[in-house]
């Protein structure tokens, strides 16, 4: 037993005890995603008898000739950084105000957390019932200031600003949480420190609060990043990708490609640009901002 | 003291045979297996499905199981089969019935004992429309016609108009619009414009019928529309039309047909393509803010909409042929004759939302009759609105195609942004030719 524990060095330990999890992994990820690395170099047709042709690299080549492709790329980007600059700022702005005591701050704090309770199918019915004209909260302050046509603002100019409200008021609380609890760790004697040295309230956000939760901001904008460029359930509630296309994220055209068309070699193909896209978000955002963080 | 035995059996005698009749009928109905029938639906009136369904679970000791499937149903259906899922009865429209035919996952009707009874109890033209390949492929759930021109009464007659003043053809329609909206009418118009699959794209193609064009050929499938003339091109420069004018509101491209048909409940509109059996739910106080003074354009030498339908269909997964023989007496049941013999199902639906029926036996009753006049702005308009129904074209070379549901999602996305991006009708016409010929070829057709 001793000779045995002598010849382990912590790296091999370590290795021993992640073997479990490794084969989970494997078989929770590795799979799906050779099937879909299989299925993206494959013609697949479902009429006139299953048939799965190998075609190479042509379902990517096909995607990149896509205009519906780029349209979608650039849809999922005005998306997504609107999303996630809302999200930051509305999450910290509410532990900013969560973070300090008030009367029934707890019964706030909870009636706040819950957005993040409901679904982003709920959300997107929420929404949907909010912004568009038949039922909106905008037509119901319309009429009741005496005009009489209703405010839409699910419409081609701005269907993405609603989403990326929508998608925000769900994440936002959950940013906020994970903030209040960060700046709970923040010593009372700085803040004390502070006002002896007078610091205006700027100078105290940026010298003493920011500095501990710079890298619980740089997590969840991470975070923010990579669940945006693959939301469906909102969109799909909320816009069904439109008007038009205008609201047609990748994430919602790999849907209609590949369920609705069930051209599933090229909508994994599509997929693995997404992908690309994410992991080139999340290390631009490691590299311009993480490695500092982490450092 | 002897009387008594003797009438019991002399009565016993003279109802043997209809007692017989009765058992031996629903013996034909009832399960022969206990294995579990999955039945599976849209959600709508699940409440009386329910009890439909547990109406012959209780009378004929049936094993079915009912759930409901949300979101998007035909795509969420098609994966669920392509899985082999457990469903055996699923609701499908038409052009869902011929896809799935097609990709091997549905057994038709025809291969139900009584398929020639059936047929024969169908109106020709429903059952031409969902015979494919020669197989009827379902059971009638309800049939209806869609885009039947709806009209707020009420608003029409402040604009000093009356029934004698009714457009008669799509564009009469249209300059009525412009006429009405020239004339101080906010909004004169709700078109068939919303954000469904079967919405915007459902909608050019019944206007496109209506005109006396067809999109695609209804036997070969080729693309049918001329970029410079005829029905399409005088659709799509209506709407170009009214939309530049402003006289549409953006937000129908984004409704779901829920808000659509709240949207003309609200009294906004004057005139409104509309589904028939939604007279009753308009004319109806508790659904709606113009009920009884909604009427509907009649049939005076050009159709109006189409039809629209579902089926009851059984899938082919694999089970064992007790089960098989189980789903086509339940499919037997609940999409045609209950064991006493009634369409009781069809005509419960005509009687609670005006449903109809693909059945003369259904739709040629006092019933039916009474229904459709108690819905009615005007009773004695019922064989107009049955006229209308008669007239209704079917979109054969669109729907009945393995195609259809990609096609339908495409051109929705294209015709909802050939009205934002302010496209040329004529490109779009002939991108719609162009992706009707790239469908056969990626179909094989």
């Amino acid at each position: 037993m001793n000779k045995w524990s002598a010849e382990l060095t912590n790296l091999q330990f370590a290795l021993l005890l992640a073997i479990p999890v490794l084969m989970f992994l494997v078989l929770v990820v590795a799979y799906p995603l050779g099937y879909a690395v299989w299925m993206s170099l494959h013609n697949i047709r479902f009429f006139g008898g299953y048939q799965a042709t190998f075609i190479g690299l042509e379902n990517f080549i096909a995607v990149l000739r896509s205009p519906q492709f780029w349209e979608a790329t650039w849809i999922t980007v005005h998306f997504t950084v609107k999303s996630v600059v809302l999200t930051m700022a509305i999450g910290l702005g509410l532990a900013l105000a969560l973070a300090r005591p008030f009367p029934l701050r707890d019964v706030v704090r909870a009636i706040v957390i819950l957005p993040w309770s409901v679904s982003l199918y709920g959300t997107g019915i929420i929404f949907l019932n909010a912004s568009q004209g038949q039922t909106g909260i905008a037509s119901a302050l319309s009429y009741a200031f005496g005009f009489e046509q209703p405010v839409n603002f699910i419409n081609e100019a701005w269907v993405i600003d609603v989403l990326a409200v929508a998608n925000a008021w769900n994440l936002a609380p959950l940013v906020a949480v994970f903030l209040i609890a960060n700046m709970s760790t923040i010593p009372s004697r700085l803040y004390d420190l502070a006002s002896i040295d007078r610091l205006s309230a700027l100078e105290r956000f940026l010298y003493v609060t920011l500095p501990p939760i710079r890298f619980t901001l740089f997590v969840f904008t991470t975070i923010a990043t990579v669940m945006s460029m693959k939301l469906l359930d909102l969109i799909f509630v909320l816009s069904r990708g439109g008007p038009g296309t205008s609201s047609t994220t990748l994430t919602f055209l790999i849907y209609k490609e590949s369920f609705q068309n069930l051209d599933l070699g090229y909508g994994a193909a599509m997929s693995f640009y997404l992908l690309a896209g994410i992991l080139g978000s999340t290390f631009l955002l490691y590299f311009l901002w993480g490695r500092r963080e982490v450092a | 003291m002897f009387k008594r035995p003797i009438v019991s059996i002399l009565a016993g005698v003279l109802l043997a045979p209809s007692i017989m009749g009765a058992t031996a009928l629903a013996d034909d109905l009832s399960p022969t297996t206990s294995e579990t029938v999955y039945f599976r639906g849209w959600q709508y009136r699940t409440d009386v499905v329910q009890e439909n369904i547990q109406r012959y679970n209780e009378t004929q000791e049936g094993n079915v199981d009912y759930a409901t499937v949300t979101g998007d149903y035909p795509t969420l259906m098609e994966t669920m089969l392509i899985a082999g899922d457990s469903l055996d009865i699923i609701y499908a429209n038409p052009s869902s019935a011929v896809r799935y035919y097609e990709g091997g996952w549905l057994l038709p009707a025809a291969e139900l004992s009584n398929a020639a009874e059936i047929e024969a109890d169908m109106f020709p033209n429903i059952r031409d429309a969902w015979t494919h390949k020669g197989n009827l492929l379902g059971l009638s759930y309800f049939v209806t016609t869609r885009g039947v021109i709806h009209v707020n009464t009420e608003k029409y007659a402040a604009a000093g108009k009356s029934e004698a003043d009714y457009p008669k053809s799509w564009d009469d329609l249209i300059d009525q619009v412009f006429e009405l909206s020239e004339a101080g009418v906010e909004t004169p118009f709700l078109p068939h414009w919303f954000n469904e699959f079967h919405g915007i794209s459902w909608g050019f193609q019944f206007e496109v019928m209506n005109r006396g064009g067809q999109v695609a050929d209804p036997q070969t499938h080729a693309p049918a529309l001329s970029a410079t003339e005829g029905a399409g091109f005088e659709t799509l420069s209506d709407w170009k039309r009214l939309w530049n004018a402003k006289i549409v509101p953006e937000e129908v491209l984004t409704m779901n047909e829920s808000a659509y048909l709240k949207a003309f409940s609200s009294g906004r509109y004057v005139f409104s393509p509309q589904q028939a059996y939604d007279l009753a739910t308009f004319n109806d106080p508790e659904h709606s803010q113009i009920a009884g003074k909604v009427s509907f354009l009649p049939y005076d030498g050009q159709s109006w909409g189409m039809i629209d339908s579902a089926m009851y269909v059984m899938t082919k997964r694999d089970r064992s042929d007790g089960l098989t023989e189980d789903v086509k007496r339940m499919l037997s049941w609940y999409g045609y004759e209950d064991h006493e013999g009634e369409v009781a199902v069809g005509s419960r639906w005509l009687r609670e939302s005006m449903l109809f029926s693909a059945y003369k036996s259904v739709m040629n009753s006092p019933e039916a009759e009474e229904k459709i006049k108690s819905a009615l702005m005007n009773p004695d308009n019922h064989q107009k609105l049955l006229d209308v129904y008669a007239a209704s074209p079917y979109p054969k070379g669109v729907w009945n195609v393995a195609w259809s549901e990609e096609f339908n999602s495409w051109l929705r996305d294209h015709l909802q942004n050939f009205l934002l991006k302010d496209r040329p009708v004529t490109d779009t016409i002939e991108e719609i030719n162009e992706k009707i010929v790239s469908l056969n070829r990626k179909y094989g057709i």
